[in-house]
């Protein structure tokens, strides 16, 4: 709601009136002022404000100026992209990080961590974007593999969704993956060096016991924490990749929103996007009382 | 000899004209058309709706514009006037009375057959003021429109006579669609076109599907066609390469044409435009008030050498605010040429020998506004100006410095086809104020020929020439690239446009 409050003040001082962008550079006066009313642009801003808050905790986000649709609708129509492009992007980042953290963790002072390490700040530093172009250029324009960007809707081509869905959720994956890595790393040597390992060690436990059952699980809690913030990260950065690769997204549907000046669509999606970044944080407090049962709350 | 003997010989010789041309291009390359087949074309963002009379988005008038939606009359390739939902027209003695001849058989892709009613309905929107409509002075001349269903004709009655009424219902906000139907067109358009419309996925595509009962014989020749939305230039590109997308007819980077001529599988053709690159200067406000301020900046911009920096070559230079497909167009690129000394002198005269400082914002969303700004700029500051260089959010510049005429420097693209008529009005983000300029324009739309009318033009075009208002950089092409078995489609761009119609899908 602090979000909505503000994002509403920020819009409200920010120049540009949507009524203006519809009807042209050269609209008349008398036009505009019409399609403003229509829009009920000419009611002052803290009123719109209170009218859109009780709407929405009825659940009613409004219509949006741009394609006089309900908000809500629009946003679900964009989840079918959002949620498996978030899901699956940290999917590929999980498969790709924990192994080669854990790896590079364990192997510290051979070759195999310096290069994790290198592999991952170069990976850290490389735009999402500019992996997501060199891709398409690659796997779409060179070998003909994968279609160029663009959305096939899953009700009418399920594979054909999944294949365009590959290659932004690679892009997105594994820039994601190199600093979970780098994570996942630190917080290995960090349980690694605890005592508890050291007195399972020293007690003759199988060594793989020893990092499965006692150093990793401890280290989960951290894990997991990293885990939450990488699917908000991944979330907020599919904005950038859903422009690269033309998909039909809620990044996308922002950016037209901000661009048009569709208020009641631009806030509908501030609430969606700090609802989900709550949400996650909800779901990693939760799963801490279930991985270590010190943190439980009764 | 009657008004519409003439316009009809005229479009007549016009279309003569025409297949002459495409038949000598025809002999050299383009194979026969063939039927069947479906088409992809990139566009760059999500319309807002696709009702044209709604919004003047120039997403909306590429989709729709002859595809869907049909007026009386409409631009050809050419950007002549052509016999759209009329067959033809006629215009009364006194040019009070202008009379359209309604086309028989045309249906909706509702299958409602068009009646002079829905042209009436139509026309009494666009005049009334609070219906919203686009761009209402386009009609100002219209007192009352009758419609006489047995004859099939309806007839425009004006309050004076006007020159350029014609031509405002050839534009995309003059469309004809059932009356009653004004509500729903905007979600779902049903016009008399060659393309009905079926789906809409926003923010991924729209797909129209060949209209079985259009009223010309022989056309379209596709079954389908799909408009997608690609918002990266280079993705619109790379889609293109992967045979993805089979045309790209709008916002095509120069670099991207040249990349196209060159691939075996793609195609590049190069034509006319109406955009005017206009380096626009607040006229009421200092240093710019001062005409030999103005004439320095002129002096001091080399035009050639920004065609060939930010568009590879590719543009035409212009020295008022016309593009050489304008039909009244007059070459003014000597008014004040290329002299970077006599604008070191101006600058002196008007006391700024020491120097000068200004901001210059340049328009986010445009990419050859931005590369041109970024060129002027060094220009500039060889003669001594310094200029604040900054880019400004769209939203922003259209708010403050289009409607707020709070800004010193910027550079846009005019793109509308006859829009040499902003100069008439004062209030207009330049702030240039000249009464001759609104005379000019009242005897232009009084003329009784077209060559009077652009007489008139020419002397406003010669007057802001010299008046340096802005500087009027280049005319950039019209690029379109596509894979190369698609022909037919339109290679200049008189009005906003990517009419498929004629297209069609050869090896």
């Amino acid at each position: 709601m602090l979000a909505s409050l503000l994002v509403f003040v920020a819009l409200s001082s920010v120049p540009g009136d949507p009524a203006q962008l519809i009807l042209g550079l050269n609209a008349a006066p008398d036009a505009l002022a019409a399609l403003r009313s229509q829009l009920g642009l000419d009611v002052p801003a803290p009123q719109r404000y209170l009218a859109w808050l009780a709407g929405a905790l009825r659940g009613d986000l409004g219509e949006s100026i741009n394609y006089g649709r309900p908000v809500s609708a629009l946003i679900i129509d964009r989840l079918a992209v959002s949620v498996p492009l978030t899901l699956g992007a940290g999917l590929i980042a999980c498969l790709i990080a924990l192994p080669l953290g854990v790896t590079a963790a364990l192997r510290r002072g051979t070759w195999a961590d310096p290069l994790v390490t290198v592999a991952a700040q170069v990976g850290a530093a490389v735009p999402s974007f500019w992996l997501g172009l060199l891709f398409i250029l690659f796997f779409a324009v060179q070998l003909g593999w994968m279609p160029a960007g663009g959305f096939v809707p899953w009700e009418r081509d399920f594979v054909g969704a999944l294949r365009s869905l590959a290659l932004p959720m690679l892009a997105l994956g594994l820039g994601q993956a190199a600093v979970m890595t780098r994570m996942t790393r630190s917080a290995m040597i960090d349980a690694l060096g605890q005592d508890y390992v050291r007195t399972a060690r020293a007690k003759g436990l199988e060594p793989g016991t020893v990092v499965f059952g006692h150093a990793l699980r401890n280290a989960l809690v951290t894990l997991v924490t990293i885990l939450g913030l990488s699917l908000s990260n991944v979330f907020i950065g599919s904005i950038v990749i859903e422009q690269v690769f033309a998909l039909p997204g809620l990044g996308r549907l922002a950016l037209t929103a901000i661009g048009t000046r569709d208020f009641p669509l631009i806030q509908g999606e501030i609430v969606l996007y700090a609802s989900v970044i709550i949400l996650l944080g909800f779901l990693v407090d939760v799963s801490y009382g279930l991985l270590d049962p010190r943190i439980r709350i009764d | 000899m009657s008004v519409s003997v003439r316009s009809y010989l005229r479009s007549f010789l016009a279309a003569l004209v025409a297949c002459a041309l495409t038949a000598g291009a025809a002999a050299q390359d383009a194979p026969a058309p063939q039927y069947g087949g479906e088409l992809v074309v990139a566009i760059t963002a999500d319309p807002p709706g696709w009702d044209p009379s709604v919004s003047t988005s120039q997403e909306i008038a590429r989709v729709v514009y002859h595809n869907v939606f049909e007026g009386l009359v409409r631009f050809d390739a050419a950007g002549e006037i052509v016999p759209a939902l009329a067959e033809s027209w006629s215009l009364s003695d006194d040019r009070l009375e202008l009379t359209f001849q309604l086309r028989e058989g045309v249906v909706f892709h509702d299958g409602t057959p068009l009646q002079a009613s829905d042209v009436v309905a139509k026309f009494e929107r666009a005049t009334d003021p609070d219906s919203g409509h686009t761009n209402p002075q386009y009609y100002d001349a219209i007192e009352s429109v009758v419609g006489d269903e047995e004859a099939g004709t309806v007839t425009f009655r004006l309050s004076r006579p006007s020159q350029g009424l014609l031509y405002n219902l050839a534009r995309p906000d003059s469309i004809i669609y059932p009356a009653g139907s004004a509500e729903t067109q905007r979600t779902n358009p049903v016009g008399t076109g060659p393309f009905r419309f079926v789906e809409y996925l926003e923010g991924s595509e729209v797909r129209l599907e060949a209209f079985a009962d259009y009223h010309q014989d022989g056309v379209p020749y596709l079954d389908a066609v799909t408009f997608r939305i690609i918002g990266d230039p280079n993705t619109r590109f790379a889609a293109l390469q992967a045979g993805d997308v089979d045309l790209i007819g709008t916002a095509l980077p120069p670099e991207q044409f040249l990349q196209a001529q060159q691939d075996p599988n793609l195609k590049g053709t190069e034509g006319t435009a109406t955009t005017e690159i206009t380096l626009a200067m607040n006229n009421a406000r200092a240093p710019f008030d001062d005409l030999r301020v103005r004439q320095a900046i002129t002096h001091a911009i080399d035009k050639d050498a920004i065609v060939d920096g930010a568009m590879f070559g590719l543009g035409a230079v212009i020295g008022t605010h016309m593009s050489p497909a304008e039909p009244y167009y007059v070459d003014l690129t000597d008014t004040y040429p290329y002299d970077p000394e006599r604008a070191r002198e101006l600058l002196e005269e008007a006391g700024y020998g020491d120097g000068l400082s200004f901001a210059f914002e340049l328009p986010e969303p445009y990419n050859i506004e931005r590369r041109s700004g970024q060129v002027i700029a060094q220009q500039l500051a060889e003669v001594g100006i310094d200029v604040e260089l900054s880019v400004v959010e769209w939203g922003t510049w259209i708010q403050r410095i289009f409607l707020g005429a709070d800004f010193d420097m910027t550079i846009i693209g005019h793109s509308e086809p006859r829009d040499i008529d902003v100069y008439a009005n004062p209030d207009y983000y330049y702030q240039y104020d000249n009464p001759r300029v609104a005379e000019l324009l009242a005897e232009a739309e009084a003329a009784t020929t077209e060559a009077e009318a652009n007489a008139a033009f020419q002397e406003i075009a010669r007057i802001i020439a010299e008046d340096a208002v802005n500087v009027w950089v280049f005319s950039p092409p019209y690029l379109v690239a596509a894979r190369t078995d698609v022909h037919g489609f339109w290679t200049d761009q008189p009005t906003p446009a990517i009419d498929v119609t004629g297209v069609y899908r050869a090896d």
